[in-house]
């Protein structure tokens, strides 16, 4: 077994509202993942994806706060480090970030190469502007993406285009990690494959070692990710490999949710597609017991109050009262 | 030609016609006021007299020296003769003075006053609303009501309560004109001193009026940049924040600078109403009496100058625009 190369644990985080109220967007997340592996994150909106994706910068901006929790990049804890030493020694170096609309990512006003001057005065300042130069298109060569798109504004290029563009800047240092939070969302779907083949080949090339890939495109996760975790309301609900999640799920979140992936398939016309009744809980007042109990159709009253017990099943986790051959007994059950 | 230079062509024939109507409404707009300005003047000039004959040859005499005897078209052609040999006529209410003469006297004054009256103010109020929009707390929660009050008051009620408060009450400045009036204009330390004295009121009023408007701008721009999403991109790749301040402020400036461009191009007319509550003897006080004397060649000279300044401003704003700013730089060329 390799080494983790990113490790969560405990990891709680909030956002203060004018009320000076609490609420936690991420609420006790624990996980690793392994040097080389891709993970991907999924659930509905609001339940705190993107945020666990902010959360794992290290870098916390109001209304945003830290709570709690370790976050670990090869065994040191950059929760314990100092803003400066995080923003010199980790930004960008250790971990990187694909904002969700990379449309707006990039100053309207700075060309592409002074921005990537910038990051490299910031991290490798012994370069001089001709070698920035010759790294940058080097690597955008090899990247594919043209050269020319370094002397581009950002309002020149496409919106496929500037998203590829920004991967490959957040890139240009060699980051352990890179955290993609739904780099594809808001692209067609030639420009979503080819960011999908752009983070394949920066795995493949290892100019990164690990890749975090948030969406609610679930189908998307068993093409890119190894792993797949389902977060529901700032929690964990899930985790095991991408076959599994899709194929094999456990926890009644994620069978729900993939019964509401459309598949085409004959005959499909006439059926309607399985949706979750209800919306996820208001975060202000998380109920006691299981967050899931609300919209669950095989909730017990049990569930509503309580700990929920985390449990697994070989390499899958997953957060939930019942085991899993009662689980599946059920499904069995209404299948037929 | 290059794409360019069509625009320039293109934007400056526009701009011309644009000044071959503002001619022909500054030469008929105020003959057509009500009333005959050589009956004002020989009814003041006839006090007094009884020959009811002598009193019509003046007045012929008069009619036919300013050349209103004639048709108007016939008028409006000799206008534009004279024009093209840069003369505007001559003044009726201060005949036989040259209208040239009277603006060439006037000038220095009017930009005297405004011009670093509007940099000052600019500069300033640009400033000011930086700092808030950075600093937030309490120096925005006191520069920003502050700043709004100002701008709200009718500038001619500013300068009118500054006047009576500093000039009248408190007798700290004189109360009208721009030196002391038994003075004769000559470079003496005397004359320079009288000057200045006459000069800070109302170049105060139009600082305080000018940081007020600035510098609400400026915080709600520089806002706005700070949130863009830009700014969270550029920090998580550890670009420090005097860097990123940098972006911000440099994109919050360039609305900024077409305000500045606009007012420095309007200042002439812009000063009317602050030259008439101090008696200023620049461009506006002019104008003012004119329009009473039904001075046409006056009128006409003065908002002449006015429209001139006011086109070459939005000209040059138009034309160095593209070269700070790529996103207006690409939307030039779509116009083509």
């Amino acid at each position: 077994m390799s080494a983790n190369i990113l490790e969560v644990s405990g990891l709680k985080t909030y956002y203060k509202t004018r009320l000076k109220e609490k609420v936690f967007a991420v609420d006790g997340v624990d996980f690793d993942l392994e040097e080389g592996k891709t993970l991907g994150i999924a659930g509905e909106s609001g339940c705190g994806k993107s945020t666990l994706a902010l959360s794992l910068m290290g870098f916390y901006f109001p209304p945003l706060h830290y709570g709690s929790g370790s976050i670990r990049i090869h065994g040191n804890d950059i929760m314990k480090l100092s803003k400066e030493q995080l923003r010199s020694k980790v930004s960008g170096r250790e971990i990187a970030y694909i904002p969700q609309a990379a449309m707006n990512a990039l100053n309207p006003t700075l060309r592409i190469i002074r921005f990537i001057e910038d990051i490299m005065k910031e991290h490798r300042p012994e370069l001089s502007k001709k070698q920035v130069w010759e790294l940058a298109s080097e690597r955008f060569k090899t990247l594919n993406l043209p050269e020319k798109v370094l002397r581009s504004y950002p309002n020149e290029l496409s919106g496929g285009m500037k998203q590829r563009t920004v991967i490959a800047i957040s890139t240009i240092l060699n980051p352990k990690v890179l955290i993609a939070d739904e780099p594809t969302s808001a692209l067609d779907v030639t420009s979503q494959k080819a960011v999908i083949k752009l983070l394949k080949d920066l795995l493949n090339k290892k100019y990164i070692r690990s890749l975090v890939f948030i969406t609610h495109e679930l189908p998307l996760l068993y093409h890119v990710t190894d792993d797949i975790m389902v977060m529901y309301a700032g929690e964990i609900v899930e985790r095991g490999t991408a076959e599994q999640m899709i194929f094999d799920p456990v926890h009644p979140y994620t069978k729900k949710l993939m019964g509401s992936i459309l598949v085409p398939e004959e005959g499909m016309k006439g059926q309607k597609l399985a949706a979750i009744p209800g919306a996820p809980p208001n975060l202000k007042q998380v109920p006691p017991g299981c967050r899931f109990a609300e919209r669950c159709s095989y909730a017990r009253d049990e569930c509503k109050v309580g700990k929920v017990p985390v449990q697994t099943n070989g390499g899958n986790m997953y957060r939930c009262h019942f085991d899993t051959d009662t689980l599946k007994e059920w499904y069995a059950n209404e299948q037929s | 030609m290059n794409a360019y230079s069509r625009y320039f062509f293109k934007k400056l024939f526009w701009y011309l016609m644009t000044l071959v109507i503002a001619i022909a409404l500054n030469f008929f707009l105020p003959r057509m006021i009500e009333g005959n300005p050589v009956s004002l003047i020989v009814s003041q000039m006839s006090k007094g007299m009884t020959d009811s004959d002598t009193i019509k040859r003046v007045y012929e005499t008069f009619m036919k020296e300013f050349g209103i005897d004639k048709p108007m078209w016939e008028q409006f052609v000799i206008y534009i003769k004279n024009l093209f040999i840069g003369d505007l006529g001559t003044s009726f209410g201060l005949y036989p003075k040259k209208v040239t003469d009277i603006l060439t006297s006037a000038i220095p004054w009017t930009i005297g006053l405004q011009l670093p009256a509007i940099l000052v103010g600019w500069i300033l109020g640009n400033l000011l609303g930086a700092v808030a929009a950075y600093k937030k707390g309490v120096f925005d929660k006191v520069i920003f009501p502050v700043a709004l009050f100002i701008n709200s008051i009718p500038f001619f009620t500013l300068a009118i309560i500054m006047l009576y408060l500093f000039a009248l009450t408190l007798g700290w400045f004189p109360l009208s004109g721009g030196y002391d009036f038994q003075m004769v204009p000559r470079l003496s330390l005397d004359f320079i001193g009288s000057v200045i004295r006459h000069h800070t009121l109302p170049f105060l009023s139009i600082v305080l009026v000018t940081i007020g408007g600035q510098a609400i701008g400026m915080r709600e721009m520089s806002i706005y940049e700070l949130n863009a999403d830009y700014v969270l991109y550029a920090k998580l790749l550890g670009i420090r924040d005097s860097k990123i301040s940098r972006y911000v402020f440099r994109n919050a400036m360039l609305p900024q600078i077409t305000g500045l461009a606009l007012s420095i191009g309007t200042m002439v007319g812009g000063s009317l109403i602050c030259e008439i509550v101090f008696s200023y003897p620049g461009l506006g006080t002019w104008m003012f009496t004119a329009i009473r004397q039904l001075d046409y060649p006056l009128i006409s000279g003065c908002t002449l100058l006015i429209a001139v300044t006011v086109l070459l401003a939005n000209f040059t704003i138009d034309m160095i625009y593209g070269l700070i700013d790529p996103r207006i730089k690409a939307a030039q060329m779509e116009e083509e």
